[in-house]
């Protein structure tokens, strides 16, 4: 180690009250930030996780052009390579391939407009949080054909139940109106009475024998670890054929994504602000270190050290100084971080059992995220924002003048 | 004959605080030749510091010639004066000025170290306090260390780097007659065995009785300046100064 990293160590225990101040001040700002930071990600896992398997998956294989019309006529052009494809890539979970109608069910003189989903039962069980959800009744059975499983609200709309048959209508290949007989296997009371009227989903053969288009409209795919959607999205996009694309979650769902990035924003605000105080009560502690030591800084310049190495000096101690602050905040924070990781944040107490936003339905308890990733995180908020604060400090001391604060000193 | 360590012509400094200019300097012709031992005397105000302070390149002279080791002081940048204290100037101060959070060897080290000296420095760095008689006290800190100790270290961090020219300003002002006077025999051994050049301002005339030459300065002008002649030296600290095999 050399001299001057020695000093500017030993130089941060001079003022042990002040340093200790300092230290708490930092450790108090960056347990903080992490608590918000793992909410942060918390939230948006939450989000891509409800999000993804309310029925957009994380990554969507498309059809060419669907990007832009967001018309549920169109088919994949290579619905059985995609869904090849994108099982074959590592980290999904599930996937599986749906066709999309926009279709009247109805029941004696009811009735609800929806968006009929065809799915395969066992794929979509997987993909579909929903699916597991299923009371009264049952989810679709494997090759079963006839059957539909409704959201409450639409059962409640068609004044029907378990097991009654009600009727989709749909427009047909070459404009014509087809119908299918339906019999309700299933009923799902999701929370909320959008997310309700998006579930009707019925057999992918029975889809494409009401619209006439044969094939599938998209493959959605669920991943391992949300964090991977872009990296998935871009691998899969090499594998597709025939014009087909791929889209992520928050490309399908823009005002969702819009969302959860204001949402983010706002909090980072939060958490700068907090930082910023601290970056401040940092600065001036540093900056009274330095005036206290004026003189010596006069006797380093008049020993031949130059502008830039008291700058480095300075960063030093300020960096001593952070870290110190990191591992304060890291036993401050991980406490309550493991806390929201464990028992999450209940908000049931003021805003019910659930809530809905965009058709998609929370549960208002929000879980922390936890993970490697707090060290150097603590680490970097700390270092990053002592040094930050360290360098008025620091090109202060570096244009002490010597003569003049020698001159001051005798 | 050697050019001058040191050669100012008309130097003047003049302070200004508020409206108010303040001359420290009125004119200063003086020429300092490699390895003499000058002591700058005089009252209080009479500018012995600022011509410290102007030789050290740790200002600029108001109107002028001075040139310390031939390279004129006026004309330097900010870093190449910091280049030429760093290479070719060493500082013994009054209130000795040590860095407190490091030990007498770290500080004499930091010095090589701010040099660019590699591995090699941390021993060079010890001979030269072990020279001084402080090779026992080399891992103390400064406030672990006597006033007479202290600037001792001081002196060993002013001529570790072996400088050309050493400044000194009161450095006997906060010891004890003794300790002065083992300070005054020590920068004269020095000087003998290394050939640097010091120059030194002082009050106490037990201090001026070392000098080879006393140069005074009276109201920012020198007064007088005479030169003695040389005693030889005499042993203060036993082995102290001597080659490690020349010690009892």
């Amino acid at each position: 180690m050399s001299v001057e990293a020695r000093y500017a160590v030993r130089s941060v225990t001079r003022n042990a009250r002040r340093t200790a101040l300092a230290v708490l001040g930092i450790g108090v700002g960056v347990a903080l930030a992490l608590f918000m930071e793992s909410v942060n990600r918390g939230r948006d896992e939450l989000f891509a996780r409800v999000g993804a398997t309310s029925g957009s998956g994380h990554v969507r294989v498309v059809p060419g052009g669907w990007r832009a019309r967001r018309d549920v006529r169109m088919r994949l052009a290579d619905p059985d390579g995609a869904l090849a494809a994108a099982r074959a890539l590592p980290g999904v979970t599930a996937a599986a391939p749906r066709v999309r109608a926009q279709s009247l069910l109805a029941m004696g003189t009811h009735v609800v407009p929806v968006e009929l989903v065809g799915v395969e039962a066992a794929a979509e069980a997987r993909v579909y949080r929903f699916a597991g959800k299923v009371s009264p009744g049952r989810w679709l059975e494997p090759g079963e054909r006839g059957a539909v499983v409704v959201g409450r609200a639409v059962a409640e709309r068609l004044r029907s139940d378990l097991g009654d048959e009600i009727v989709a209508t749909a427009v047909g290949r070459g404009g014509n109106i087809e119908s299918l007989m339906l019999r309700i296997v299933g009923i799902v009371a999701t929370g909320g009475d959008d997310t309700d009227l998006s579930v009707s989903h019925a057999a992918l053969a029975d889809v494409e024998a009401l619209t006439g288009l044969p094939g599938a409209g998209e493959v959605a795919l669920v991943l391992d670890d949300w964090r991977a959607t872009a990296a998935t999205r871009d691998r899969l996009a090499l594998a597709v054929r025939g014009g087909d694309e791929v889209m992520t979650w928050g490309e399908i769902n823009p005002e969702f994504e819009g969302h959860l990035a204001q949402d983010r924003a706002t909090s980072r605000f939060v958490s700068g602000i907090v930082l910023l105080v601290v970056l401040l009560g940092v600065a001036s502690a540093q900056l009274a270190a330095v005036l206290e030591r004026r003189r010596e800084f006069a006797v380093l310049s008049a020993l031949g050290m130059r502008g830039w190495r008291m700058v480095r000096l300075v960063v030093q101690e300020a960096i001593a100084l952070g870290l110190a602050g990191g591992a304060l905040g890291l036993a401050l924070g991980l406490p309550a971080v493991l806390r929201i990781a464990s028992r999450g944040l209940d908000f049931r107490s003021f805003m019910g059992q659930s809530y809905s936003f965009q058709g998609v339905v929370f549960e208002p308890i929000l879980f922390g995220d936890v993970g490697l990733w707090i060290v150097p995180y603590a680490l970097a908020v700390s270092v990053g924002a002592t040094v930050a604060a360290s360098l008025y400090p620091a090109w202060f001391a570096a244009r002490t003048d010597p003569a003049s604060a020698l001159r001051v000193a005798q | 004959m050697t050019e001058p360590v040191l050669a100012a012509r008309g130097v003047t400094k003049v302070f200004r605080q508020g409206k108010l200019e303040v001359p420290a300097l009125r004119g200063v012709d003086l020429v300092v030749r490699e390895g003499e031992f000058l002591a700058l005397v005089g009252p209080s105000g009479s500018g012995k510091t600022t011509l410290l302070n102007l030789v050290g390149a740790l200002d600029a002279p108001t109107a002028g010639e001075l040139a310390v080791l031939g390279k004129r002081i006026a004309s330097l940048s900010r870093t190449e004066r910091a280049e030429l204290r760093l290479r070719s100037l060493g500082f013994v101060f009054q209130a000795f000025n040590l860095v407190p959070v490091l030990t007498a060897l770290e500080n004499v080290e930091f010095v090589l170290e701010l040099q660019g000296q590699g591995t090699e420095r941390r021993a060079r760095a010890l001979a030269v306090l072990e020279d001084l008689g402080l090779g026992d006290l080399a891992r103390r800190r400064p406030a672990e260390l006597s006033g007479g100790q202290q600037q001792r270290v001081a002196v060993a961090r002013a001529v570790a780097a072996r400088p050309r020219l050493v400044l000194a300003d009161e450095p006997t002002a906060n010891l004890d007659g003794e300790n002065a006077e083992i300070l005054m025999h020590l920068m004269r051994d020095l000087r003998d065995r290394h050939g640097m050049t010091f120059l030194f301002s002082t009050h106490d005339p037990r201090v001026v009785a070392h000098a080879v030459r006393v140069v005074t300065l009276v109201d920012g002008r020198v007064a007088r300046d005479e030169e003695k002649p040389e005693e030889a030296p005499h042993e203060i600290l036993p082995g102290v100064g001597k080659p490690p095999e020349a010690r009892g």
